[in-house]
C-alpha cells in the first residue's frame, strides 16, 4: 500500500505541533486501510491550511473557516461511503466559521473534522481566538473574563455522532482512528504547540488547555435525497380558446384590495378567462413584503396581440375592494377610467365610480372576484361563462362560483 | 397556451440541462425559484445562510455535481467570498440573481437593475465572471441552457441576471415554442497526460475531473496555485495560471456572445437595453417607427464579459440611448465610463418599470 503522506518536509515552524497531528491522521488512515484516492483532504486557511501537499490524496483548499461547509458539499456530492472526507482547520477557522461546524454536526454529515487548536492565529501574529482558553489568556492578561467556545460539547449537542478533545500526543492516532471509523460527523480537537507565539514545550501547553473528553450520539448520517420528478409544466392547465371576446385591441385592469383578500387569485382567473377567450394575458402583482397584511394589487392586461411591456401606463378599469387597495391606487386613476368600488368605501374622489356590495355579498375573500364578474356582466367584453370556466378547475371552485354569482346579482 | 412565469421556465430549463441539486436560502424576490426547486430538482438542500450555500455548492461542484442557487443582492453580498473561491477553483455552477431595489435591503418586492456594477467588480482583480440576462420567456429558457453549457465548458460559476418583474410576472405562453434541451455532459473525456489538475491545452480550461476519482489525483485550490493545484507564490507557472482565468474567456468570447439586434437601415439612433427594460424598449421602438422615427434596438444578453461584437454594433451609431432601471445607468458606465459623452443618453428610473412613453420621449429629444 502506498503511504498516505508525500515525502515533503513539514512546512511548519520548528517544534510546531501540527506535524504530529498530520502524521497521526496518516497513521490512522493507513491502519484502517484507506487508499490514497479514497481520501479527500479539505483544508482551511492559516497554518493548518498548509497541509494539502503533505497528503498524497485528493485535496481541496478553500477559505478561512469555510472548510467544514465545503466538506459537507463534497461529502453529499460524492455520496460514497467508501470515500473519506477529512476537513482540517485551526481554532481561528472554527471561530469564524462556527455555524458551519454546528450545521455539519446537526445534519451528522459523513465527514471527519480535525481541529488543530494551538490557541491562537499563528499566521497573523499570534492573536487569540474563540478557542483560546482562559488560562492561556491569563498569561497574556487579555480577555480573561471571556471563556472559550467548547467546540467539542457544542458539536455534541448539535448532533455530532462523535466529538472528542485529545490533549496527549500519544493518544492522537487512536482517537483519530476512532473518529475515522464513525459513520457520520466526527470532530476531534487536537491540542497543538505554537512555538512562535505560545509555548516551546508540551508541559507548558498542558497547563493551559481544557481536559480531554469524548461524547457520542447514536445517529445515522444524513445523506442526499435523490428523487425522480416530473416537468413543472405538467401541472399547468393548458388553456384553449372556447369563448369569443368583444375586446378590440387590448384592455388593462387593476384589481386593488388587501392581502389575503383573493386579489391575486381573482386576477389570475380574469387572465385565464381572457385566454379562454383567445386573448393574450399578463398579470403583474404588487404587494408589500408581508404576506398576510397590507395592500395587494394586481394588474392584468388582455390583448389581441402578444404583450411585451407588462406595466400599465393607463389602466382602463380599476376595481377597488378595500381601503388598503384604495390607498394604493389613489392618484393613479385617470378621468376616463371605469372605476368600480365596493360600497363600503364611499368616497367622493371618483364621481363617476360605480358602487357595488361586493364585500357584503361575497365576503372579503370573494369580493374581488365578485366585482370582476359584475364588471364583465355589464361591459360584456368577456363572457362571464369564461370566468366561470376559469375557476372551475380551482380547488375552491364551489366558493368561487358562488362569488361570481353574487357579483352578477 | 399556459399561464406561467419565468421562474418556472428557468427552473425547468436548469433540470433539463442536467443540474443535480438546488441549494437555497429564501429571499424575496427569488422565492419562486426556491419553491419550484423543491418540486423539480433531483435533490434540494436548505442552507442556513448564503455563505454556507456557496460553500455547499462548491463542494458539490468539486464532487462532480452541478449546483444551482437563486438569490438577491443581500444574499449575493454574503456569497461574494465564496464566489471568488469557486471562480479561482474553477467550479461550474449557476447563480440566479433576481434584482430588487437597493441600496441595502431596499424594497424586497420592487424590481430593479442595480447589481451589474457589483458583478463587474465581484472577482478581486476584475477577472470576468460571466453574466447573462434574459428579456422574455423564450430567452429565459435559452439563456439558462447557455449559462449551464458555459459554466461546464469554461469550468466557471455563471450568473443569470434577472429581476423581480421578469420572474414574477405571469404571461400566457405557448411552451411548445421552447427548444429541446439536451443534458450537458459534465466530465472531461479528453485529459492531457500526464494529468495535472490545472494543466490546460489550447482551450485554456482544465479537464473537469471530480474529487474522489479513481484514476486521477485531483487537487483543487482557491489560493494562487500551480498546475498541480498546490499553493505557489509568484512563480511563472502559477502567475500564468492566474492570468488564464481571464484569458480563457477573452479567447473564446464569440462562443457565448448573445444579443437581439433589431436593425433599422439608415437609423442613426440605437436603443441599448437588457433584462426587464427590454419589453418597454420593444414597444417604444414599435411606436417610434410607426411615427417615422428611424431607430434600432439592441437587447444585450451577454452582459459580462463585454463582447467586442456589442461594442462594434454600438459604435456604428451617432446617438445611443441606454435604458436601465437604476439611478444612473450602470451598463452605460461599464461601457463608456463616467465622463460626459454627447453621443450618449440615458433613461433611468428607480421604484417602477421604465415605460415605453419615457423611452420615446428620450429618443425624440
Amino acid at each position: 500500500m502506498k503511504k498516505i503522506l508525500t515525502k515533503m518536509k513539514m512546512p511548519f515552524c520548528q517544534g510546531c505541533g501540527h506535524g504530529i497531528i498530520v502524521r497521526s491522521i496518516a497513521k490512522a488512515l493507513e491502519q484502517l486501510g484507506y487508499e490514497n484516492k479514497d481520501t479527500i483532504i479539505v483544508s482551511d486557511i492559516g497554518c493548518s491550511g498548509l497541509v494539502d501537499p503533505l497528503f498524497d490524496t485528493h485535496s481541496i483548499h478553500g477559505l478561512h473557516g469555510r472548510a467544514p461547509a465545503l466538506g459537507v458539499g463534497v461529502s453529499l456530492g460524492l455520496d460514497n461511503p467508501g470515500k473519506k472526507v477529512i476537513v482540517i482547520q485551526g481554532d481561528g477557522g472554527v471561530t469564524i466559521g462556527l455555524q458551519h461546524v454546528l450545521e455539519a454536526a446537526r445534519r451528522n454529515i459523513d465527514i471527519t473534522l480535525v481541529v488543530m487548536n494551538n490557541l491562537l492565529y499563528g499566521m497573523t501574529g499570534g492573536q487569540i481566538s474563540g478557542l483560546s482558553t482562559r488560562k492561556f489568556k491569563e498569561q497574556r492578561d487579555f480577555e480573561v473574563d471571556v471563556p472559550p467556545f467548547d467546540i467539542v460539547k457544542l458539536a455534541h449537542v448539535s448532533g455530532a455522532a462523535f466529538s472528542a478533545r485529545a490533549t496527549s500526543i500519544k493518544t492522537y492516532p487512536d482517537v483519530m482512528k476512532e473518529a475515522l471509523e464513525v459513520n457520520g460527523f466526527s470532530i476531534v480537537e487536537f491540542s497543538s504547540l505554537c512555538t512562535s507565539y505560545a509555548f516551546k514545550k508540551l508541559d507548558q501547553l498542558q497547563e493551559v488547555i481544557e481536559p480531554p473528553e469524548i461524547f457520542k450520539n447514536e445517529r445515522i448520517p444524513v445523506r442526499i435525497h435523490q428523487r425522480v420528478t416530473n416537468s413543472l409544466f405538467d401541472k399547468l392547465d393548458v388553456v384553449e380558446k372556447q369563448f369569443d371576446s368583444k375586446i378590440k385591441s387590448g384592455i388593462g385592469v387593476v384589481v386593488a384590495g388587501s392581502a389575503g383578500g383573493g386579489v391575486q387569485s381573482a386576477a389570475k382567473m380574469l387572465a385565464t378567462a381572457g385566454m379562454l377567450s383567445g386573448l393574450h394575458a399578463t398579470m403583474k402583482g404588487e404587494y408589500p413584503v408581508t404576506v398576510g397584511t397590507g395592500f395587494s394589487v394586481a394588474e392584468v392586461i388582455l390583448s389581441r396581440s402578444y404583450v411585451n411591456y407588462t406595466g400599465l401606463e393607463k389602466p382602463d378599469v380599476v376595481i377597488i375592494v378595500s381601503e388598503d387597495g384604495l390607498n394604493k391606487v389613489r392618484g393613479k386613476i385617470k378621468d376616463n377610467d371605469t372605476v368600480i368600488i365596493d360600497s363600503s368605501l364611499k368616497t367622493d374622489e371618483y364621481p363617476d365610480a360605480i358602487y357595488g356590495d361586493f364585500v357584503r355579498n361575497a365576503g372579503k375573500r370573494g369580493a374581488a372576484l365578485a366585482a370582476l364578474a359584475y364588471w364583465l356582466k355589464n361591459s360584456t367584453l368577456i363572457d362571464v361563462d369564461a370566468l366561470k370556466k376559469a375557476v372551475s378547475t380551482h380547488k375552491y371552485s364551489k366558493v368561487l362560483l358562488e362569488a361570481i354569482d353574487k357579483g352578477m346579482s | 397556451m399556459v399561464f406561467t412565469d419565468a421562474s418556472m421556465i428557468i427552473t425547468e430549463a436548469c433540470v433539463r440541462a442536467g443540474s443535480d441539486v438546488f441549494i437555497g436560502y429564501p429571499i424575496t424576490p427569488s422565492n419562486r425559484f426556491y419553491q419550484y426547486g423543491t418540486q423539480r430538482f433531483p435533490s434540494f438542500l436548505a442552507g442556513p445562510d448564503e455563505i454556507t450555500v456557496m460553500q455547499w455548492m462548491s463542494g458539490f461542484s468539486a464532487a462532480g455535481k452541478f449546483p444551482v442557487t437563486a438569490t438577491a443582492f443581500p444574499g449575493l453580498a454574503l456569497m461574494a467570498e465564496g464566489l471568488n473561491m469557486a471562480y479561482a477553483m474553477e467550479l461550474p455552477m449557476l447563480l440566479i440573481l433576481t434584482q430588487r431595489l437597493g441600496p441595502s435591503t431596499g424594497s424586497a418586492t420592487t424590481g430593479a437593475q442595480g447589481d451589474l456594477m457589483f458583478l463587474n467588480g465581484l472577482i478581486s482583480g476584475k477577472y470576468p465572471i460571466p453574466v447573462f440576462s434574459h428579456s422574455d420567456f423564450e430567452d429565459a429558457w435559452d439563456m439558462t441552457y447557455e449559462s449551464i453549457k458555459m459554466a461546464i465548458k469554461f469550468r466557471t460559476p455563471v450568473v443569470l441576471l434577472t429581476s423581480k418583474e421578469l420572474v414574477m410576472t405571469n404571461k400566457s405562453f405557448d411552451i411548445n415554442k421552447l427548444k429541446e434541451i439536451i443534458p450537458v455532459k459534465k466530465f472531461s473525456t479528453e485529459v492531457i497526460e500526464p494529468y495535472a489538475p490545472y494543466k490546460t491545452g489550447e482551450e485554456m480550461v482544465p479537464a473537469y475531473i471530480p474529487l474522489g476519482d479513481e484514476k486521477y489525483q485531483v487537487r483543487i485550490n482557491a489560493s494562487t496555485h500551480n498546475d498541480a493545484g498546490l499553493i505557489k507564490k509568484n512563480d511563472p507557472e502559477s502567475m500564468a495560471n492566474t492570468k488564464r482565468l481571464k484569458e480563457k474567456f477573452e479567447k473564446r468570447i464569440d462562443e457565448f456572445t448573445f444579443y437581439d439586434y433589431d436593425k433599422e437601415e439608415k437609423a442613426k439612433k440605437l436603443i441599448v437595453t437588457y433584462g426587464i427594460s427590454a419589453d418597454a424598449s420593444r414597444d417604444a421602438v414599435g411606436k417610434l417607427r410607426e411615427e417615422g422615427e428611424m431607430v434600432s434596438l439592441l437587447i444585450v444578453k451577454t452582459l459580462l464579459p463585454v463582447p467586442g461584437a456589442i461594442l462594434d454594433i454600438i459604435n456604428t451609431y451617432d446617438e445611443i440611448v441606454f435604458v436601465e432601471e437604476n439611478i444612473s445607468g450602470i451598463y452605460k458606465e461599464i461601457l463608456f465610463g463616467v465622463d460626459h459623452n454627447p453621443k450618449i443618453k440615458s433613461v433611468n428610473k428607480i421604484g417602477n418599470l421604465i415605460s415605453p412613453t419615457e423611452i420615446i420621449k428620450a429618443v425624440k429629444q
